[in-house]
């Protein structure tokens, strides 16, 4: 079977495939996706761990082994993912897709009424064609070909899926999922699974639930197609897994309990507020259910699991003691809450970021598994503009239209479900879940079969056949094949987080895309709206205006959370999580760093006292800055990445600045002055005199008066006792009083390295004071005067200083300066 | 009002919201209302009633208010801190401030509550808590992000646009910035000022207190005519009941104005407690540079907390013109020996001075038009114009 599905499906579609494959990577958001490598690879090792560990908690639920479950689910989300940026591509390809397989879906366009009629509704529990399922047939071929890394897993065309939809759901939940084909079968498996889902696994796991779903199809999958299947496995690799993992656990919502469905579509409907009134809630929801098209469920379901599971990845990151299992049920619903209060996907990004920080500093700090999480405001995210900006795009889009400008929004809303059934998914909150249950299995069901027959392959058929009869044990049966076979796939690792971010980027184009691909779907469309999502925010807001809201949970001062400025307020200090390095390399040459630091490159202290006497040994003897300034850096990285703050780091600094002092390398002078000035206050060391006057001698070098005055401030008497101070001292009042003749005075002796911080500002001092000479002296100036005043070693630099600005010499004496004639040259350099 | 309950203190609050009365809203919210001193509403834990009442986000506000009232009853400015901070943060966080796009009446509210966070670090200061530049910072930062909403408000009409709080916050953020030396930080808030086209139309109280900053800024950035054009202005224009502000205006004036040529008198000096600068001014204009160094080194502790003392030193150049033209008055004559100069900055004690320097400090005195005339190295003599050989300092630089 599996082979034979591969063969028709690659053959078919891969033809265009091929184009949309090439673009999806443009769509990805590089920034996006490095900042949430950057957090995820510091607690890469914890969250990729702890998330499979809470994935299986509820997915064990006894059903499912674990470990395959945990992987699977986690693979799944990937795919969800990654089939949303597909989805873009396919926006514009869904009509294509009908032509050639002349199906019934969408190229019949059913008529609205189909849906909004109450009978065709099924109970939730009966499995209904799952749409993700098949949506996937199409699409899947395009996946594989993608170099993206999850193409199995886009179980939903969602083009396709209303035609399931139309068919009542086949009684017999499919009984072979994995086996057949890639494409169908998902629809299999999932249905016998959501009934149990939606209840039993309820709010805490509604993640495994998904991932099964999804599973299934990438296991078909592999059969028929292993090697694009496993380049793709190997590309998510890397950030999938974690983030799916911790999306899975996040999703526990009280709500979820209450019926996961509707929290899908609920999500869905971003901006579906001006759709409501058309029609009355109850009948269309039930009604949604049975048309929803794959796609709607797994995309609403896709895109809530993505901001969550940055959500988490990131958190999880930021405060690595901690993984979302750990998290305290409240905090969960908290960040469930603060998703379906988005009205868009804009809000839902918004969101996210803000979770975020909150989240990462909460758990940082302790106060998560303190603090009433029902109490917690929601965070403010949303800035109103962004409403009506995203509003005349949709508006124009929709061809209901209803014009003026308070009706554009719902225009927006329209848009929005269109675009949902053109594959984009518009917003959509957090549910991952079991909701795509029920409704979604029939659909999928009837589709497969239609495919398949439209494909004419017996395989197909068979299937199909096979699949009604099958129980929902045997479903489970096969889901755990795929399970373990995605697990094969392994590279758990961090996916998720990649792929959430992929997602969400997705989303976002496919706005823009779906835009002009699905009028047709309005008139379905329509009924979606009772589940606005935010209807809850929505109607808060609504109050609001009316001013008539006082708060409903006790008011609580959260006057701790303004953490005081010397706090742990900076998130992530090198204090925080202390690594000991373990490298015993005396040598190492300097890398910046870009993730997180590796204990066995970091060298811990006593190899980094010898690594310093060695790079002075060298140094001395052989005067190589830029092997020094390596060196050093590297041994600075070390101590900082440790959190090592002692004398020896103290020293380090210090003999680094001198060296670059010695060079003339500004840049590594002025970060080791940095940071032996933040140094000095908790390890004060017997140079911090000269390192001060070199500060100060610096200020003279960048002429900034206003850290002058600060220092002078803070100089304690018997600092400026210190020699080097005290010298520092006289050659500013020297400096600033323009007393030239002094400040070279003082130039001549200065102690230990001043001189070549004074070398810095010496020609500029000169050329002010010759300035000064060339006026004052008539009519002429022996070059000696000039030379012995201005510090000049030797008469010969001096003349070659003043040959330099061009100064005229005495004709009948040249030893003489011809003051009148050369002032002109000097004013004009 | 002093004595009134928790509730008519809130009825009040409520109504000021209600009415969109930013004064009286702010009054209630700030720490110079008598109300502060009310002992029934310093209350822990002011929640329960301040949500009966209000709606948020103002109840949070009320409440974090109230408990910082507290707070300070109980010298515990840390807290008083922490909860002013949580009023504050609402304006900038985005809830009322930023929802209220068409209205600038909060700005009023603003006000008080940025001073009066300001106050709660002053007490802090005088404490003597470590980390207090950090908190300031932290301050800073909140005041900042207020800001920002206050400066691209641009859509709502110039009356009732949210930039008319500007200047205030910018004033608020000098006021933070000085005291923790980051004067770089003040420049963009310049520029914001001064492209603002509101600028001269902003009340007057903030104008001088804008033009206070900005000149001690350009002071210190030695560029003293713009710096004495600012301060004179915020001199000339503030109140004449705020002394205290005079005398802080006056105490960076003073020297600008002493670079410049203008002596202050001694009445001016009594009258505004500056004798500190009786004695440079004397030595100053005597051209006593013994007197001037013993002043400068007397005061030193006042002047460097100033930040005056590197401008004061300028004034020594000074001295040595008005010391050099006794020396030229006592010769009567056009060509005066250098040692004459020497033998007068010896008595003057200044250290280790040679013949040398007293060339230096000639060239250097010339070169900036103090003096007019020339040094014939070979005669080691300077030879000084006939007509006004030192010009008067108004006139030069």
């Amino acid at each position: 079977m599996a082979t034979n599905t591969a063969s028709q499906a690659p053959t078919s579609t891969w033809s265009y495939v091929g184009g949309s494959a090439t673009e999806a990577p443009v769509h990805e958001n590089p920034e996006w996706e490095k900042a949430r490598q950057a957090l995820a690879s510091i607690s890469k090792s914890q969250s990729s761990t702890k998330t499979s560990p809470a994935n299986r908690t509820s997915s064990q639920a006894g059903q499912y082994p674990t470990a395959v479950t945990d992987t699977s689910a986690m693979q799944q989300q990937q795919y969800y993912q990654w089939y949303q940026q597909n989805q873009q591509q396919y926006a514009s390809y869904a009509y294509p897709y009908n032509y050639y397989y002349p199906m019934p879906p969408y190229a019949a366009g059913y008529p609205p009424s189909q849906y909004g009629v109450p009978g065709a509704y099924q109970p939730p529990t009966t499995p209904t064609g799952q749409p993700p399922a098949m949506a996937m047939m199409d699409e899947q071929s395009s996946y594989t070909s993608e170099p993206q890394p999850p193409p199995p897993a886009v179980p939903q065309p969602p083009p396709q899926s209303p035609t399931s939809s139309d068919q009542p759901p086949p009684p017999p939940p499919p009984p072979i999922p994995p086996l057949p084909n890639a494409q169908y079968p998902p629809p299999p498996s999932q249905t016998p699974y959501n009934p149990n889902g939606a209840l039993p696994y309820s709010p805490t796991e509604t993640s495994p639930m998904r991932g099964y779903n999804h599973g299934q199809p990438r296991l078909a999958y592999q059969g028929y197609q292993p090697p694009s299947y496993q380049q793709q496995a190997v590309g998510q690799g890397l950030y999938g897994a974690a983030g799916r993992g911790d999306a899975n656990k996040k999703p526990n919502n009280t709500n979820m309990n209450k019926g996961q469905q509707l929290w899908n579509r609920m999500k869905q409907a971003p901006g579906t507020g001006a759709v409501k009134f058309n029609i009355p809630k109850r009948p269309y929801v039930l009604a949604n259910q049975n048309f929803t098209t794959g796609e709607q469920t797994t995309s609403a379901a896709t895109t809530i699991a993505t901001p969550v599971s940055s959500v988490t990845t990131a958190t999880t990151a930021g405060a690595s003691q901690t993984g979302p299992q750990d998290w305290p049920q409240a905090m969960k619903e908290y960040v469930q809450r603060c998703f379906t209060a988005c009205e868009t996907e804009e809000d839902k990004d918004r969101t996210e970021k803000v979770l975020k920080e909150i989240l990462q500093s909460r758990l940082q700090d302790g106060s998560a598994f303190t603090i009433d999480w029902t109490r917690e405001p929601l965070p403010e995210v949303k800035p109103r503009q962004s409403r009506w900006e995203v509003v005349p795009q949709r508006s124009q889009e929709n061809t209901i239209g209803r014009g003026g400008a308070s009706r554009g929004r719902a225009g927006a809303r329209l848009g929005n479900y269109r675009n949902v059934f053109s594959q984009r998914s518009p917003s959509s909150s957090s549910s991952r879940s079991s909701s795509r249950s029920p409704s979604p299995h029939n659909r999928h069901r009837d589709r497969s079969r239609h495919r398949r027959s439209d494909s004419g392959s017996q395989s197909d058929s068979s299937m199909s056949s096979d699949l009604r009869p099958l129980s929902r044990r045997q479903q489970r049966a096969g889901r755990g094949r795929g399970e373990d076979r995605d697990r094969g796939r392994g590279a758990a690792g961090e996916r998720g987080r990649g792929r959430g971010g992929k997602a969400n980027r997705g989303r976002r184009n496919m706005d823009d895309l779906g835009s002009g691909v699905g009028k047709k779907r309005k008139g379905g469309n329509a009924g979606m709206d009772f589940h606005d999502p935010n209807r809850e925010a929505k109607k808060q807001s609504r109050a609001a205006r009316f001013h008539t809201n006082k708060r409903t949970e006790p008011l609580v001062l959260n006057i701790n959370a303004v953490e005081l400025p010397n706090g742990t307020q900076e998130g992530l200090s090198w204090e925080d999580c202390p690594i000991v390095g373990t490298c015993q390399d005396i040598t190492k040459n300097y890398l910046r760093l870009t993730c997180a630091p590796d204990p066995a490159t970091v060298r811990p202290v006593p190899v980094l006292r010898k690594s310093l006497t060695a790079v002075k040994a060298h140094w001395k003897s052989n005067q190589d800055y830029q092997y020094a300034c390596e060196q050093m850096k590297s041994v600075r990285q070390d101590l900082t990445v440790q959190g090592v703050r002692t004398d020896f780091t103290v020293e380090v600094y210090e003999t680094h600045a001198r060296i670059a002092l010695e060079k003339g390398d500004h840049e590594e002078f002025n970060q080791c002055q940095t940071q032996l000035k933040a140094l000095y206050k908790d390890c004060p060391s017997s140079n911090i005199g000269e390192f001060t006057a070199y500060r100060l001698l610096y200020y003279i070098f960048t002429k900034n008066s206003g850290d002058l005055t600060t220092e002078l401030v803070y100089l304690t008497p018997e600092l400026r006792e210190d020699e080097c101070v005290s010298h520092a001292l006289a050659l500013r009042a020297a400096w600033a009083l323009g007393n030239f003749h002094r400040f070279f005075q003082l130039y001549k002796c200065a102690p230990r390295m001043a001189a070549y911080l004074i070398d810095k500002f010496v020609e500029r001092e000169r050329k002010l004071a010759l300035r000064a000479i060339l006026k004052t002296f008539r009519p002429s100036v022996p070059v000696e005067y000039v030379q012995s005043s201005l510090a000049f070693p030797c008469l010969d630099t001096c003349v070659a200083f003043l040959t330099g600005l061009g100064v005229t010499f005495a004709p009948s004496d040249p030893s003489k300066i011809d003051c009148k004639a050369s002032s002109a040259c000097l004013t004009s350099s | 009002m002093a004595h009134i309950t928790i509730n008519q203190y809130l009825q009040q609050v409520l109504e000021a919201i209600d009415t969109r009365d930013g004064v009286f809203c702010a009054e209630l919210l700030s720490f110079k209302h008598p109300h502060v001193a009310n002992p029934r509403l310093q209350l822990s834990s002011p929640e329960d009633k301040c949500q009966q009442v209000l709606e948020p986000p103002y109840d949070e506000m009320v409440a974090a208010h109230l408990r910082c009232t507290y707070a300070v009853a109980n010298h515990d400015f840390v807290e008083a801190y922490k909860c002013q901070t949580v009023v504050v943060q609402y304006p900038s966080l985005g809830g009322t401030f930023q929802a209220h796009k068409e209205e600038n009446w909060h700005c009023w509210r603003l006000f008080p509550m940025a001073v009066s966070c300001g106050q709660a670090e002053q007490q802090l200061l005088k404490k003597g808590k470590g980390k207090v530049g950090d908190m300031l910072e932290k301050a800073a930062e909140q005041l900042m992000s207020c800001f920002r909403v206050c400066a691209s408000d641009n859509r709502a009409g110039i009356d009732d646009s949210k930039k008319w709080g500007m200047l205030f916050l910018v004033n608020q953020l000098f006021k933070i910035y000085f005291k923790i030396n980051k004067l770089h930080l003040c420049k963009p808030l310049i520029r914001a000022i001064d492209s603002s086209n509101l600028k001269d139309d902003y009340s007057m109280a903030q104008r001088v207190t804008y033009k206070y900053y900005v000149g001690r800024k350009a002071m210190f950035d030695s560029d003293f005519k713009l710096a004495e054009d600012y301060l004179s202005f915020s001199f000339q224009h503030s109140h004449r009941s705020c002394q205290r502000n005079k005398r802080l205006i006056l105490i960076y004036l003073l020297p600008v104005k002493m670079l410049l040529g203008h002596m202050p008198t001694n009445q001016l000096l009594r009258k505004y407690d500056l004798l500190q600068f009786a004695d440079v001014t004397k030595a100053v204009s005597e051209g006593n540079l013994l007197l001037l160094n013993e002043a400068l080194t007397k005061h030193e502790t006042f002047f460097i907390r100033c930040g005056i003392f590197l401008i004061l030193e300028k004034l020594k150049i000074i001295t040595y013109r008005n010391l050099f033209k006794k020396v030229y008055h006592l010769l009567k004559t056009h060509q005066l020996p250098l040692d004459a100069f020497l033998v007068a900055l010896k008595m003057m004690q200044v250290e280790e001075v040679d013949i040398d320097e007293v060339q230096c400090i000639l060239a250097n005195l010339i070169y900036m038009g103090h003096i007019k005339g020339y040094i014939s190295h070979q005669h080691q003599k300077l030879v000084v114009s006939k007509q006004n050989p030192f010009p008067p300092l108004s006139s030069v630089s």
